[in-house]
């Protein structure tokens, strides 16, 4: 041990004042994230506003941690929430138990559970972290029309699910994806 | 374990054949198929349209086996589900052959290739046989590349089977189950080769020639099997479809509560709820068959008017509050004990109850109530019946009894006052099995070809409604070929419920089963009615089935039941009739009602004339499941638990008892012998019907009328004459012939949307010479003093003067709108346009 | 408490509220009860690049009898629960405790015998935070939702029984958009 030793530790400290602040200065500059990370999930919806879940479970099943609950409920001509016979009637997800690994959207075979970037979601009680379908509802873009509604954009499910990706780009048709991009 | 045989030489019994399977050599039965002894030996071989109830179709060929024949190989492989086994075969399976191994997944590759491989949406991923046989014999890869066959999807079969043609593998389980067991025009193959489809009449493309069975309008009772045995997921029903996964749902044993046949079922249910019911495997009951209602009919137990919590009736404003079970049971012990000691109270229970609900009301009634006043019969009812009952039914079990096997194995059947479909579906599927199978003569009397008459080959005696006695007399006179017919051994002669309503039948029926040894058969129509018959939920029956009026048997059941001496009593009760009106009389101060509809009643002005007078100045306690037409009446309402809820068993039409467990536990609902065990104990009594199971073993302590060595204790039948009809009525009068259709009005199959819309519909029916006689083009308008009902003509083989209309269907509610029942004469007249 | 019983109310206590309140949400000393991986989480929030001391807090204390916030990270065993509960008695009023993670919030994905399903069968929680393990921002933001709480904390009885029927309940608004930069 030299004699300038204790010096040299402070020459450490002195020497950072001079670099970067590695610092995050987090609820001032917004909340940072990856372009994929597992935050809550939404629950997307047809360019015209029908939602895209078609209460399969599959994403129940997927979840290891038992939070998703969904029940499935057959959509009628006047009431009519999703193109196809079914839509989720119920959805909740149980944030307490939800351990963000993305399964369910792996599961997801309408590609209408995904997850979004937000996860500033600590509440004071257990009730309100069990998000129901209004909380996970993607929001209405302009344009879109709040189910229950006929198919705007084809006679059958297929036109929607088939067609899909075409739908998006015809003029007049909001793009969420696009939306959230920007 | 074994150790090294020496070869010996299998003994060969006469009729059977020694044939070599995958190297074991094994002895079958002459006609045997090949895949039914491999799969004694335990060699399974895939297969999807092969059904042991159905007859052999090679469809799908996917049992393709290698067979040699006198030790020279058949040039191709061979559908072991056609072939039957021979002396001298030899036969080698996937299990031994290379060629059979690869024929077998080829014929996998090839149903696969139009198969949409859409597993995880379809609602038999995880219980299908195409993908279990996939996984374990198919190929990892296919090897077309080409576009899959598709369809519009689904196509409604009826409202309650949905097609979805692109899963179908042509297997024919289906078109051959409508075919050959219900007999039902239901589904077809149309069109040829790559095609080839199976679908109805709409979606056929090719017009004439490819119409499915005849064009005739699809109606079946028993189309919910199809989807059962569809080895894909071609058919689906409405009411599970996308409901759930089989992985997720548990499965739990139990028989059916709707008809007194108690087939065996499986229910499947998830989070508290039922999700569908299957036929159970039971080959001495329901084979591997249930009817449309018993599959699909079980949301009445979730409806939104259940009854959950006990209803007392406010004092202040008489309308009915929720209240606890301490106070309600509080309030009925003491109105029911007020009741007992002015001038008494009675029971009225209906067909719904377990055997041993039906041991608890005749418990209740003869030691608490202290009253012989019980009767289980809410419909029509006589005292004749009540005497044949006593003489000739209650005690009698699959072994001394009339069974399925033997209704089966019958040279003649002869059924009368009895509509097998609309009753006894599953009645109906053995009758029709003996036509075609065992050549069974059966004879129906009745009024018109029904569709029970067409389907099991039946010949049609048709007599007018009411006079189903007087042609029993006549039958030596007018059809000796008949009455030759059941003096063979093993004759049977099956009649039902209507029975009652024709004075004199019984006692013509007892009289020619003496004269030729056919057996008689009593087949209730409701689920309860032969339990509560044993437990005694009768006026003349003890429970165990002696007489009350037998005295020994009173002191040793008065021993079991630790109660005094002279407790019960011993002059026979009244009937349902009777105790109605004996409680619009004021001469009853009390009613127990457990379930009971007032308009299946004989005459449901005068049951709702007795509620009104003792919801005034007496006392009902209701027990029920739901709101009933009794709830209004009702001081203190008791909610009681659905089949589902409660453990128990029902004994069905043969006297077999079918046990079964709680399917939902923990629901709290409580089953009707433990609500009235607590209510008794208010009323300081003991029932020791706490559980199904106590209940059980209460009972079987009893002395039963089958245990006493001497029959003596059997009353005899009472006599009545046949009842004459008037042999032409004049002008617009006509004799009303009428029963229940299996899917009709019943408060258990609501909330059924898609059951319902498979019903049968709702007409009149009445003879072409009739109707030109009257008129009567378009619709009829049938009436009585009370009221009138009009529907739709439909021309029938009916004897003229007589109209048939169903019993409790649509707007076609008999009893309660004309008060008048089989065999009462009515107005007819030419429909009003309304 | 002490003196604050003994004043009347009006506006000088309710100033003396703001101040007190401020003084304490501005002073928070964590106790650690790191017991799992939320407990790596938790530490590097104490660092440099989340820098925890921003906001008042950056002393981890091993002694409970000088901290005043046990943030609970990670999922709590059966035989953990009465060391936890000591470990919070032993703390002085006023404390507050954050569940962290979706484990010690409600078991989480361990849904089983060994595992108390959520540490609010132990103590009173104040603050859930879900995730799998919350990333520091999720922490951050919790514990500044934790201190829009304490900020409206009554003083007394009377404060407590009047805000008690003002039926008034803290707004736990997302960090990032609370505290944005304008």
């Amino acid at each position: 041990m030299g004699m300038f030793d204790p010096l040299k530790g402070f020459g450490v400290t002195f020497s950072t004042m001079f670099k970067k602040v590695v610092t995050e200065e987090y609820p001032e500059i917004g909340a940072p994230a990856a372009a994929r990370y597992h935050g809550r999930h939404q629950l997307n919806r047809h360019p015209d506003g029908l939602e895209k879940c078609v209460g399969c479970e599959l994403c129940a099943w997927a979840c290891p941690a038992d939070a998703i609950f969904v029940e499935g409920g057959d959509n009628t001509e006047d009431e009519r929430y999703s193109p196809g016979e079914r839509y989720g009637m119920d959805y909740q997800i149980n944030y307490l138990r939800c351990i963000g690994c993305g399964l369910c959207i792996e599961a997801c075979p309408t590609r209408s559970l995904t997850m979004t970037n937000e996860y500033e979601i600590a509440d004071d009680n257990r009730q309100d972290l069990i998000y129901t379908k209004e909380d996970l509802l993607a929001p209405l873009l302009p344009g879109m029309e709040q189910p229950p509604h006929p198919m705007r954009l084809g006679e059958s499910e297929q036109d929607y699910y088939v067609d899909g990706p075409e739908l998006a780009k015809r003029p007049g048709v909001p793009d969420p994806v696009g939306e959230e991009v920007k | 374990m074994t150790a090294v045989q020496e070869p010996k030489k299998l003994e060969v019994p006469e009729g059977h054949v020694t044939l070599v399977i995958d190297d074991v050599e094994v002895v079958a039965p002459k006609g045997e198929l090949i895949i039914r002894t491999a799969e004694r030996l335990g060699i399974v071989i895939p297969r999807f349209c092969d059904h042991p109830l159905l007859d052999p179709a090679g469809a799908c060929r996917q049992c393709l086996v290698e067979v040699e024949m006198g030790g020279r190989p058949m040039p191709k492989p061979q559908a072991s589900c056609t072939m039957t086994v021979a002396d001298g075969m030899v036969v080698r399976t996937q299990r031994t052959s290379k060629v059979a191994d690869k024929a077998q997944q080829g014929v996998m590759e090839l149903l696969l290739i139009n198969h949409p491989l859409d597993c995880p949406i379809c609602d038999k991923g995880g219980e299908c046989p195409l993908q279990n046989q996939a996984l374990a014999h198919g190929r990892a890869d296919s090897r077309f590349v080409d576009v899959k066959r598709t369809f519009p999807k689904p196509i409604n079969v009826s409202t309650q089977v949905l097609l979805d043609r692109e899963r179908c593998v042509l297997c024919q389980r289906c078109t051959r189950f409508s075919a050959q067991i219900a007999g039902d025009p239901f589904i077809e193959l149309l069109e040829r080769g790559a095609d080839q489809q199976v679908g109805t009449e709409a979606t056929s493309e090719i017009t004439a020639l490819n119409k499915t069975s005849e064009g005739k309008e699809f109606a079946s009772y028993f189309s919910g099997n199809t989807i059962q045995i569809c080895p894909v997921g071609a058919l689906t029903s409405a009411q599970y479809r996308f409901r759930s996964r089989p992985f997720d749902l548990v499965s739990t044993p139990s028989v059916c509560e709707h008809c007194s046949s108690g087939c065996a079922e499986r229910t499947d249910w998830r989070r508290g709820k039922v999700q569908r019911k299957l036929a159970g495997n039971d080959p001495e009951v329901n084979e591997e068959w249930i009817c449309d209602k018993g599959r699909f009919a079980f949301r009445y137990a979730t409806a939104a008017d259940r009854i959950t919590r006990p209803l007392v009736r406010d004092k202040a404003t008489g309308e009915l509050v929720e209240s606890s079970w301490t106070e309600a049971l509080r309030m009925a012990a003491d109105g029911l004990a007020t009741a007992r000691d002015a001038k008494g109270a009675g029971v009225l229970t209906g067909g719904r109850l377990t055997v041993e609900d039906a041991y608890a009301y005749a418990k209740f009634a003869r030691i608490a109530l202290r009253t012989n006043d019980i009767d289980f019969r809410a419909r029509a009812h006589s005292d004749e019946e009540l005497s044949f009952l006593a003489s000739s039914v209650v005690g009698t079990t699959p072994e001394n009894g009339v069974t399925f096997t033997a209704i089966e194995n019958a040279p003649a059947v002869l059924t009368v006052a009895f509509e097998p479909e609309e009753e006894a579906p599953i009645v109906f599927l053995r009758l029709r099995k003996a036509a075609r199978k065992n050549n069974t003569a059966v004879f129906h009397i009745g009024q018109w070809t029904t569709t029970s008459v067409t389907k099991t080959s039946a010949s049609l005696l048709a007599c007018q409604p009411g006079g189903e006695a007087a042609a029993i007399e006549g039958l030596a006179t007018h059809a000796p070929d008949v009455v030759e017919a059941l003096r063979k051994n093993g004759a049977v002669i099956v009649f039902g419920e209507r029975a009652a309503q024709v004075p004199g039948l019984f006692s013509a029926l007892t009289k020619l089963s003496a004269e030729t040894g056919a057996k008689l058969a009593w087949i209730p129509r409701r689920a309860g009615e032969r339990g509560a018959l044993e437990a005694g939920a009768l006026p003349t029956l003890l429970p165990g089935g002696h007489p009350v009026t037998d005295a020994a048997a009173r002191a040793e059941i008065e021993r079991a039941w630790g109660v005094d001496e002279g407790t019960l009593p011993a002059e026979p009760g009244r009937d349902t009739s009777a105790i109605l009106a004996a409680a619009s009389n004021g001469k009853l101060s009390g009613l127990v009602v457990g379930g009971v509809d007032p308009n299946d009643l004989p005459d449901p002005a005068l049951a709702r004339e007795a509620l009104e007078t003792l919801s005034g100045n007496g006392f009902i306690v209701s027990l029920e499941l739901r709101r009933s037409a009794v709830h209004d009446y009702a001081h203190v309402v008791l909610p009681i638990a659905p089949s589902v809820e409660k453990a128990g068993s029902y004994l069905n039409w043969e006297g077999r008892r079918r046990e079964f467990g709680t399917t939902l536990e923990g629901t709290g609902a409580l089953p009707d012998g433990r609500v009235l065990d607590t209510l008794a104990v208010e009323m300081d009594v003991d029932l020791f019907t706490q559980t199904p199971a106590s209940a059980a073993g209460d009972f079987a302590r009893l002395p039963s009328v089958n245990d006493s060595s001497a029959n003596g204790s059997r009353p005899s039948m009472l006599e009545v004459p046949a009842a004459q009809v008037p042999s032409s009525l004049g002008g617009p009068s006509a004799l009303l012939a009428t029963w229940r259709q299996l899917l009709d009005n019943g408060s258990m199959q609501d909330d059924e949307p898609a059951l319902a819309g498979t019903a049968r519909p709702v007409v009149a029916r009445v003879s072409e010479s009739t109707a030109r006689a009257l008129g009567l083009n378009g619709t009829a308008t049938v009436s009585t003093a009370r009221g009138s009902i009009t529907l739709p003509v439909v021309h029938a083989d009916l004897p003229d003067g007589v109209v048939w209309l169903p019993a409790d269907s649509g707007d076609s509610t008999v009893r309660a709108t004309l008060g008048a029942g089989h065999g009462d004469i009515v107005t007819l007249a030419r429909g009003e346009a309304s | 408490m002490g003196i604050e019983e003994k004043l009347p109310n009006g506006i000088m206590l309710a100033s003396l509220e703001k101040l007190v309140n401020w003084g304490r949400r501005n002073s928070l000393w964590p106790a650690t009860f790191g017991l799992a991986c939320c407990a790596i989480e938790m530490m590097t929030t104490g660092g440099p690049r989340y820098d925890i001391a921003r906001f008042g807090m950056e002393a981890f204390r091993a002694s409970p009898r000088q901290a005043d916030l046990m943030i609970v990270a990670g999922r709590v065993t059966n035989k953990m629960a009465p060391v936890l509960r000591q470990i919070y008695d032993q703390m002085p009023e006023p404390k507050w405790v954050l569940a962290m993670g979706v484990c010690a919030s409600s078991g989480g994905m361990f849904n089983n015998y060994a595992v108390v399903q959520g540490v609010d069968h132990v103590v009173p929680v104040d603050i859930y935070l879900p995730g799998c393990p919350p990333r520091p921002e999720m922490l951050l933001d919790a514990i500044l939702k934790l201190h829009a709480k304490i900020a409206d904390e009554p003083i007394n009885a009377r404060r407590a029984q009047l805000l008690a029927e003002s039926g008034h309940r803290t707004e736990l608004i997302a960090s990032s958009i609370k505290y944005a930069k304008k």
